[in-house]
């Protein structure tokens, strides 16, 4: 039992690291290319499926059905027929993404959920004022969360997909790997020299990153963060949760080829002041050299923020 | 004596151009010249364009801060070729530039005035592509050494079309939206722009820059503006972030704020 306990780690070890990547004219690892990300695997687990990481083929079929019935109705409708979508775009431009079996992008712990809290941040959940998401209170611009003020969605919402614009581009040059989100556009250059971080007194919502090579992988290690932004697919927070983090917080991540066309990128998220345990995050990213990411530039069209505004305004003179 | 100091001079007197063609820069792998590097301007031309005595800032609050140092322009010639009703425009943007300037509402900068700006930017030039990543406003723009192709849709950007000219890259710039200014004087261009840019390597620490600016609804004639850019020396040199958007906030959105008599667009 032992015996096949072992092989089938060593087969599990062998899938992520038996692909050699090209290397590049400077005898880096060659990680370019457009990887946009694939949206439809939510970020927790559901709580029935305990440590089970994947799904059955029963349920597998099932969301494929289920995204085939999405498709079509999608290419029906040629606006949003819900009057409470408000200012939610079209369904047609809205990517579901292709079915996996994936069961959340969260695979440690191993129960696909984010630890438990620390006490300090479950106080400061309960007592800061934080912004919410739209159809809330709109007094200033402070009040929404900084997605909709098309400020960032932060490093790592920056590549958990949302509806749309989820190109993702790595690019490098001697000394440097550049990680580019299309979605409200983000540069992030990676020095790879082993420099140390920028002092602690500069905070950046992308954070510091530094870089370096492990075998085939890229790790890269980033801090310096603010505590202005939170970890979800809008930089606001995932379902449930504000995703608050502090400026304590840490970013391992590890990019790594597992194939010609299959990037892994895995995250894992340390900030014990407001998680009790380090977490990961599992993405899986194919390569699609048809992708053309386009500028979003979302500040400069934020009618939306003029719009939640103004209209909060005219709803008190009523 | 004065004919010896002459030649002296005539000897070592480095033209830029000349300079630029005797320089040999590093090479990537694949023998192009290598323009990575984290580079800044050094100059007025954010300010304006075209040679200017110093004067008051928009903003009287502001002192000596706000204030416009003088600075030699970088026009060719100096004089931008608009046409009458352009250059009334062009004095209108200057007089209402405190709330009009796209830059004073973080907005992405455009072309050329994203490699003027008092920040800096890097090129990652990698073995095919080449991005050029902005400090300012998190802009960037990936210049398509591929197969040149049309602007999907009009950017702030642009749609950045690269080649190699022995050691100079130059970039044909179209797809331009036309909304952001050339600095903060005013000056401005269309969505019919078209810009070439030039940029090679004069010696391992200074880009020589030069744009070619056509936009037949505004100007009479093309124009050219040149400069050299000066790469960021410092070991530890890297791009911050100048996320700004929320600095404009209050200037965009003040008027919608609780408490501000707002309500009306």
């Amino acid at each position: 039992m032992r015996v096949v306990v072992a092989g089938f780690l060593l087969a599990a070890l062998a899938t992520a690291q038996s692909y050699t990547p090209p290397k590049t004219p400077w005898g880096d690892p060659d990680l370019q290319g457009v990887w946009p990300g694939n949206m439809g695997v939510p970020m927790q687990r559901p709580a029935n499926f305990g440590e089970r990481a994947t799904l059955t083929e029963d349920e597998f079929a099932k969301k494929q059905e289920q995204a085939k019935r999405q498709a079509s109705a999608d290419a029906e409708s040629t606006a949003a027929s819900d009057s409470k979508a408000g200012i939610g775009p079209p369904s047609y431009w809205v990517e579901r993404g292709k079915p996996t079996k994936q069961a959340s992008l969260i695979v440690d712990p191993p129960d696909g959920r984010l630890p438990p809290l620390t006490p300090e941040a479950q106080k400061y959940r309960k007592e800061a004022k934080l912004p919410g998401a739209w159809g809330g209170k709109a007094d200033s611009p402070a009040d929404l969360n900084i997605y909709y003020r098309c400020i960032t969605r932060g490093l790592l919402g920056s590549i958990i997909p949302v509806v749309y614009n989820n190109g993702n581009q790595i690019l490098q040059a001697p000394g440097y790997v550049v990680f580019r989100n299309e979605m409200i556009h983000e540069s992030r250059v990676i020095p790879l020299d082993g420099r140390p971080h920028a002092g602690s007194d500069i905070r950046l919502y992308m954070g510091d990153s530094r870089g370096h090579w492990e075998g085939s992988t890229l790790v890269v290690e980033t801090t310096n963060f603010t505590d202005k932004d939170a970890i979800g697919s809008n930089g606001a927070g995932y379902p449930g949760d504000p995703g608050y983090h502090s400026d304590q917080m840490k970013i391992v991540e590890k990019f790594t080829r597992t194939g010609p066309k299959t990037l892994e990128y895995r995250a894992t998220v340390i900030d014990p002041k407001t998680w009790t345990k380090p977490w990961t995050m599992l993405i899986q990213l194919d390569r699609n050299d048809d992708y053309q990411i386009i500028e979003y530039a979302c500040h400069e069209g934020n009618y939306a923020m003029t719009d939640i505004l103004s209209g909060a305004r005219a709803g008190e003179q009523k | 004596m004065r004919v010896l100091i002459r030649s002296f001079i005539l000897v070592f007197a480095c033209i830029p151009l000349v300079c630029g063609q005797g320089y040999k820069a590093p090479r990537m792998a694949d023998g192009h010249a290598n323009l990575n590097g984290i580079y800044e301007a050094v100059n007025t031309a954010n300010w304006n364009l075209q040679d200017h005595p110093a004067y008051a800032g928009p903003m009287w609050e502001m002192g000596a801060i706000a204030a416009v140092p003088a600075g030699k322009g970088v026009v060719e010639g100096n004089e931008i070729p608009y046409k009458p009703e352009a250059a009334a425009k062009k004095k209108a943007n200057f007089a209402n530039r405190r709330a009009d300037d796209p830059e004073a509402k973080c907005y992405m900068p455009g072309i050329p005035r994203a490699n003027y700006m008092p920040y800096p930017f890097q090129i990652v030039q990698t073995n095919k592509d080449i991005l050029f990543v902005y400090e300012y406003a998190s802009s960037n723009r990936l210049v398509n050494m591929g197969k040149p192709m049309e602007a999907p849709s009009d950017t702030w950007m642009g749609t950045n079309n690269g080649h190699w000219e022995g050691d100079t890259l130059v970039i044909d710039v179209t797809g331009l939206n036309g909304l952001a200014w050339f600095d903060r004087a005013g000056n401005f261009g269309t969505d019919k722009l078209h810009i070439v840019e030039r940029w090679n390597l004069t010696d391992h620490d200074h880009l020589n820059y030069q744009a070619t600016i056509e936009d037949p609804s505004v100007y009479t004639r093309a124009w050219k503006i040149s400069m050299p850019i000066y790469r960021r020396v410092e070991k530890d040199a890297q791009l911050l972030e100048f996320k700004c958007t929320e600095f404009a906030e209050q200037l965009l959105y003040g008027k919608y704020t609780k408490g501000a008599g707002g309500g009306q667009k």
